[in-house]
């Protein structure tokens, strides 16, 4: 019975200026007639939370590789009884996303015992199980990392690999081989990167449910500080950028250098003239890998960058820190307090529980919870930024080399293409340069494709998609739709309304309310960490999403808003921690928002009203 | 001798000497529960007042002669006694240190001559308190020395009004001996009153405590005059976790000259302003879980903001009482004999609803 209404897919035109967006991505990430029966009866929205721009078609790769993944674990692997996978669909270069309807009832059973035998036991070896799981992840980065894109296509192959005997297989085969290697260990990275996520999530939604019935009013942001962890790997790149700021303050030549203005190249070579800077730079050199890949967003798209390719970033942060150490500041977090102010909530909270058996009940749950959280936490700096930012690496030598033998335009054109068309461009290079000198590729070919695209972009990103389409379920058993993408009937209702108004009328916008507490003040839109410089102090930061990069922010700012990010993403655990205000999540409030609109920021609820627009 | 005893000097083991109302207004002080400040009157000073006036035999006799079968009788001693009581004169020493404590009280709060309830605090732990101290027992908005004198000694006289005299009578407790407190207490002069209930009275939440505000004095929000302010604050966090600001029509004050209550309009343009600060609310809001302590349940409390006192000292705590509906709802366990697996499978089970 549906008494809400959206578009059905089959239903979806496009405005003329998208001709020719569906090419981009693969033909499965399309709405079909052949597959309408099915498409029109599931739920489709926007997920504004990973994808709330138009899809470059390569970025779409890791989209790919976790509706296979995230899906599987529900519905082959650990198999949540009641839930089935989350579907993915382009709908004009916008990507929506699903959670399918409920298997047959007697699949249902069959799952229960499935999920009884294998869940309870990663919960019970969840401290061995993670650590062989770290371990077979950094194997694969390393891996990736390994990999080897020539510069460029020799004249002749040297005689290294002709002799003693020939090796056999030359560049072009190298080149192609190291991208289809590329691509598989990003596809297996992400079958790896859900392993135990599917499972926090529960664990999560179990604790909070539990708590829930024993404290109806209870907030989510208190919910998130109890299941939180302090140590937790995302801060690891903030941490050890903290370690050689005291470093640096116990040099004073090299403290000089951090102090100056210069690019980072240029505070390097000063660095490397003396002693202390060698020294100094040593540390540096150590800890770079892994904790310097660490994305300056949230890891997901190409343009983002991550510190390794952005030394201007660490270095603006050192600048920072040393000048705070010099003032007696502390720079580190408080560690202790944070572990001390959760464990006297969770004590608090088992001492209002007047019943024996629920208290005891709530001590297991949040323990049950505990064991495995620690993954949500821990997983995203490997995958999202570690990981990515060595994939990025990768993909950034290819995209030089294709632009040195003309192939794109420029570098970033190349993530135009899909994954499945990456190859062919390859293999067009490689195919010419091996037929010898003088012979063309179908440069010309790729080049008007890409400049196509890059125009169909341009105009997806002046158009909006529905927020949803299809036929609103009564139920929801997936447990990402329901804590990541927060799918509740309020939401469903909110979009119902935000169909019909532009976005120069929204006067509110609603996320998590990640952090409680209620200011007003001016917002500052900052969608690139490079533009970070033009916050003032006392602004509200208005984001896509942040993580540690952004973390000396946070010490000028009044509140955070941001597009992406859940209860336990890192604006919400450091806003909690200073006290400001969150609310994270909101999907469409760098596009709502303007720097200078006076926005009033109710982390109690979880939103965003605009009060003057600039 | 002690004639005098402030309220933060005071605790249970003073019952004999000040009354059980003043010694749990001690006991809350003590609970780092602020109540309007004041002073009590000991039972020596009430000994003292009946040795130097010399009225004790007369009041001996005028009992004697009673008959305490027929009301008539009873009525008619009682008045005779209180009559005695309320023109003898109070002896000067005590007199002294009265007017020094009142006016110490006054300076306090920096309002000449401040108006003060003065009640009587019975001492007998045996006797119900409610057959000595009744309405009559409790006199507002009293200003100046001669009034609270003549007050003190109206509350001295309650010990025999008919219905005190009857009810020992008919209990067979013996007229000599008994002795009273007084308690003198500054009258709040509230700028917010209001309620608080330190559970969730809509959802029976053990974590959070829900304030009702309003200007003015507590009548608004208890009548129902008006829709008050609400803030809704988690125990555990002291974070502000809700609040509901509703349009207030009026706040009540009183008139000290005639005592009356004054319903105040609210200009149009002020209706909807938040009526209480954001750290009042989360000051009130620990008091509250403080009393929620002191008495080891839930409580619904009616406090006030006084105009008169320093923040933050000046938020108090006027009257507590249990709650009693969840209190008395007879609840099982929420949860009941679970495992975190059981609860795990259970949530796994159970499908969210997105439509109603």
């Amino acid at each position: 019975m549906t008494r809400k209404g959206f578009p059905r897919p089959s239903e979806m035109e496009y405005p003329p200026e998208l001709q020719g967006w569906e090419e981009m991505y693969p033909p499965y990430y399309l709405f079909s007639p052949e597959r309408a029966q099915w498409e029109d009866r599931q739920f489709w929205y926007h997920d504004k939370i990973h994808a709330p721009d138009p899809m470059y078609p390569w970025d779409l790769i890791f989209h790919e590789a976790w509706q296979i993944s995230l899906s599987q674990y529900n519905t082959r692997v650990f198999c949540i009884p009641p839930a089935q996978g989350v579907a993915q669909r382009m709908v004009g270069c916008y990507m929506f996303i699903c959670a399918v309807e409920p298997p047959p009832p007697e699949l249902i059973q069959k799952k229960a015992e499935l999920f009884q035998k294998r869940v309870f036991y990663v919960f019970e070896h969840f401290d061995e199980l993670y650590e062989e799981w770290l371990k077979k992840f950094r194997a694969l980065g390393n891996s990736v990392e390994e990999l080897v894109i020539p510069k460029e296509l020799p004249g002749f192959e040297p005689d290294g690999v002709v002799f003693p005997a020939p090796r056999g297989y030359f560049t072009s085969f190298e080149i192609m081989d190291a991208y289809d290697r590329l691509v598989n260990s990003v596809i297996k990275g992400w079958q790896y990167h859900f392993e135990y996520l599917n499972l926090s999530y529960l664990g999560y939604l179990m604790f909070a449910d539990t708590c829930r019935k024993l404290f109806p009013g209870i907030s989510e942001s208190t919910i998130g500080k109890l299941v939180a962890g302090a140590v937790v790997t995302m801060y690891r790149p903030e941490e050890e950028l903290c370690k050689l700021a005291r470093l640096a303050s116990t040099m004073p030549s090299v403290k000089k250098v951090l102090g100056s203005e210069d690019p980072p190249a240029a505070k390097i070579q000063a660095l490397s003239q003396s002693m202390e800077g060698r020294e100094w730079l040593r540390h540096l050199e150590e800890v770079k890998r892994p904790w310097f890949y660490a994305s300056c967003g949230s890891g997901w798209f190409h343009y983002e960058g991550s510190w390794i390719n952005r030394m201007e970033v660490p270095f603006g942060y050192l600048k920072s820190y040393v000048e705070r150490l010099d003032k007696g500041e502390r720079i580190e977090r408080y560690l202790e307090d944070i572990e001390k102010e959760r464990e006297r909530m969770a004590q608090e909270y088992r001492n209002l529980i007047s019943n024996e058996d629920d208290r005891k009940a709530f001590e297991d749950a949040y323990r049950t919870c505990r064991t495995i959280y620690r993954y949500a936490e821990d997983h995203l700096f490997w995958v999202e930024h570690w990981f990515h930012t060595i994939v990025f690496e990768k993909m950034w030598d290819l995209a030089a080399l294709l632009k040195r033998y003309h192939m794109l335009e420029d570098s970033d054109d190349l993530f135009l293409f899909n994954r499945f068309e990456v190859p062919m461009i390859l293999e067009d290079m490689v195919t010419a340069y091996a037929l010898g000198e003088g012979v063309p590729a179908r440069a010309s070919f790729w080049k008007e494709k890409a400049s196509k695209r890059r125009a169909i972009l341009k105009a997806a990103r002046n158009w909006s998609p529905p927020p949803a389409l299809g036929t609103v379920p009564e139920e929801i058993a997936e447990p990402f739709t329901v804590m990541l993408w927060g799918v509740t009937s309020e939401k469903v209702d909110e979009w119902l309304k935000a169909g019909t108004i532009s976005p120069e009328e929204v006067t509110e916008v609603k996320g998590f309310a990640s952090s409680a507490g209620m200011v007003e003040g001016k917002a500052r839109v900052i969608k690139l960490l490079e533009e970070i410089t033009s916050l003032e102090p006392g602004e509200i930061l208005v984001c896509p999403t942040t993580n540690p990069s952004w973390a000396p922010v946070f010490t000028k700012i009044k509140a955070v808003v941001t597009d992406i990010g859940g209860l336990t993403s890192h604006a919400a655990i450091v806003c909690r921690e200073y006290g400001l205000p969150a609310v994270t999540g909101v999907g469409i409030a760098t596009g709502v928002i303007r720097t200078g609109d006076l926005i009033r920021v109710n982390g109690d609820k979880g939103v965003v009203s605009l009060l003057e627009r600039a | 001798m002690e004639w005098i005893v402030w309220f933060d000097q005071l605790g249970k083991e003073q019952v004999s000497l000040v009354g059980g109302k003043n010694a749990s207004l001690g006991e809350l002080m003590r609970a780092g529960i602020p109540v309007p400040p004041g002073f009590a009157l000991t039972t020596h000073a009430y000994r003292r007042f009946l040795q130097e006036a010399g009225i004790e035999e007369k009041i001996r006799d005028l009992l004697n002669r009673m008959d305490p079968e027929a009301p008539a009788s009873i009525e008619e001693a009682s008045q005779k006694i209180r009559g005695l009581m309320e023109r003898a004169s109070i002896s000067m020493e005590v007199e002294d240190d009265i007017g020094e404590a009142y006016r110490r009280l006054s300076r306090m709060c920096q309002v000449p001559a401040l108006p003060v309830a003065v009640r009587s605090s019975a001492t007998a732990e045996d006797l119900s308190e409610a057959s000595f101290a009744g309405q009559q027992d409790t006199f507002l908005w009293i200003r100046g020395m001669d009034e609270l004198l003549s007050h003190i000694k109206r509350c001295w006289s309650s010990l025999f009004s008919a219905r005190a005299i009857g009810y020992r009578a008919r209990m067979g407790f013996p007229h000599e001996g008994i002795s009273i407190s007084v308690g003198i207490q500054k009258m709040v002069n509230s700028w917010n009153a209001g309620v608080m209930f330190t559970l969730d009275p809509a959802t029976g939440d053990p974590s959070r405590i829900v304030i009702d505000a309003n200007w003015g004095f507590g009548e608004s929000v208890v009548s129902g005059e008006c829709t008050p302010d609400q803030f809704v604050v988690d125990k555990v966090t002291m974070q502000i976790v809700a609040r509901t600001i509703s349009r207030k029509h009026c706040y009540f004050t009183t008139d000290p000259e005639t005592q009356s209550v004054l319903k105040v309009p609210i200009p149009e343009e002020r209706q909807e302003n938040q009526c209480m600060l954001d750290e009042d609310v989360v000051n009130l809001a620990r008091i509250g879980r403080a009393v929620e302590a002191h008495y080891g349940r839930p409580m619904d409390i009616e406090w006030a903001i006084d105009k008169d006192l320093m923040a933050p000292g000046n938020v108090l705590i006027l009257q507590s009482r249990p709650e009693t509906v969840w209190s008395q709802r007879k609840t099982g366990p929420l949860l009941g004999k679970k495992s975190g697996f059981d609860l795990l499978m259970e949530r796994a089970m159970k499908p969210f609803r997105v439509q109603d």
